[in-house]
């Protein structure tokens, strides 16, 4: 880095004291990657091309969220009946069926928390860059949030995978994975994974006076 | 005070989420640290040392072979009797060609509480006794990364789930695999919450 380049950026100079994510330790870090004294963790100012990435696998959730929900996620044979099951439908069912509390957590778990985190993600990834003072403190409660929630949409994947392992009768009636619990399954890990992507430090991130 | 205070180096703590810096103080018990700017946790005061929380870890372990080893769910139909256990189920997933899924499945919900249990065992065992286990630091990292993906509580309610969905196609009963699986849920979870980060605190 040049001397001109070094004063203009001088506000957002690395600190001198990153803490370890992994052990804790606060430790002297004299660029912007190092590995801790401790424990040997990568230990990153900054998490290296943490908007790129975060918006490569929210754009990639967000396409697969489609055949997610438009493609049956199982198939069931029932008495020489086939059936198909969408994400929905299966939850139609649980309703039609009384279950109305199942059927909320189902919905939850399985179309609103995806798409909340999808819209939660894109939305923390746009204003890092371009409405850096917006609402600070509500964005990393919303980051937080997204997080602990992640896996919970995993749900849908293991009733399916349950229910196929549960239903083996032959002829009398069976269940299988359909081609939509791929797209689904996909989707809730590239959700999960664009999460662990962005770096939530970029919230607070003073914006630069350069750019 | 069951906790011992950090050394005098590490007197300083930083927020893992938003960066910020704030002095060292002991919490106590139950109490919770939050970062002055962004909120999130940074540190739990807790009771758990060591010998308690390898206690805790060896009833995880057999909790886990409880729930993985029996069934889950039995199933009458015209007759014929079905046991699932997950480890049938995903590999039914498996032989039906969906290895994908199979192999999702079977990492979040098999393979990443087994790390999460053995590998604890492996530093907690020694680390009672006094001594650290050789590869200390690499099985702290190992289980830093797996702690995200380990998917327990969420089989458990996805297991009732199914259940509910097969009453209408078959006679259902829940098995002892089940019940494991929520006992194994809260085990996880109370280990979890102590963290990891204390654990050097107690390196001879």
């Amino acid at each position: 880095m040049n001397a001109a380049a070094g004063a203009a950026a001088a506000p957002q100079a690395p600190p001198r004291w990153l803490g370890c994510a992994c052990c804790g330790l606060v430790s002297e870090v004299p660029g912007a990657v190092s590995s801790c004294p401790r424990c040997a963790h990568v230990l990153h100012w900054r998490k290296p091309m943490s908007l790129q990435r975060t918006w490569a696998l929210l754009i990639a959730a967000a396409v697969l969220y489609v055949p997610a929900n438009a493609l049956p996620v199982m198939h069931t044979t029932q008495a020489f009946r086939s059936a198909e099951h969408t994400l929905l439908g299966g939850i139609a069912e649980l309703w039609h069926d009384g279950a109305w509390g199942l059927a909320m957590i189902v919905f939850i778990a399985s179309i609103a928390v995806p798409l909340l985190k999808i819209g939660a993600l894109a939305l923390l990834a746009w204003s890092a860059q371009h409405a850096p003072r917006w609402r600070r403190l509500e964005r990393a409660r919303i980051f937080g949030l997204v997080e602990a929630v992640g896996h919970w949409s995993m749900l849908d994947v293991y009733v399916v995978v349950l229910l196929a392992g549960m239903v083996r009768f032959d002829a009398l009636a069976s269940a299988e994975p359909g081609p939509g619990l791929l797209a689904f399954a996909a989707v809730v890990v590239l959700t999960m994974l664009a999460a662990h992507s962005f770096d939530a430090r970029l919230i607070w991130q003073e914006p630069q006076t350069d750019e | 005070m069951m906790q011992p205070l950090p050394s005098t180096q590490q007197s300083w703590v930083v927020c893992e989420r938003c960066g910020q810096s704030h002095r060292w103080v002991a919490l106590a018990p139950r109490a919770v640290a939050r970062c002055v700017r962004c909120d999130a946790v940074m540190a739990r005061g807790h009771r758990l040392g060591p010998q308690s929380l390898l206690a805790l870890t060896l009833a995880a372990l057999i909790v886990f072979l409880i729930a993985h080893g029996s069934d889950l769910v039995t199933i009458r139909l015209a007759g014929a009797e079905q046991r699932t256990t997950f480890p049938m189920a995903v590999a039914t997933t498996w032989q039906q060609g969906d290895h994908a899924v199979a192999l999702l499945a079977a990492a979040t919900a098999i393979v990443a509480p087994a790390l999460f249990i053995t590998l604890r065992l492996y530093i907690l065992l020694p680390l009672a006794m006094g001594r650290m286990a050789p590869g200390f630091a690499a099985c702290l990292r190992l289980l830093f990364h797996a702690a995200h993906w380990n998917t327990v509580e969420v089989l458990t309610v996805g297991a009732l789930l199914a259940l509910v969905r097969i009453a209408d196609l078959a006679q259902a009963a829940p098995g002892p695999g089940l019940a494991a699986l929520g006992v194994l849920a809260l085990l996880l979870a109370a280990i979890e919450s102590a963290g990891l980060r204390h654990l050097w605190w107690h390196v001879p």
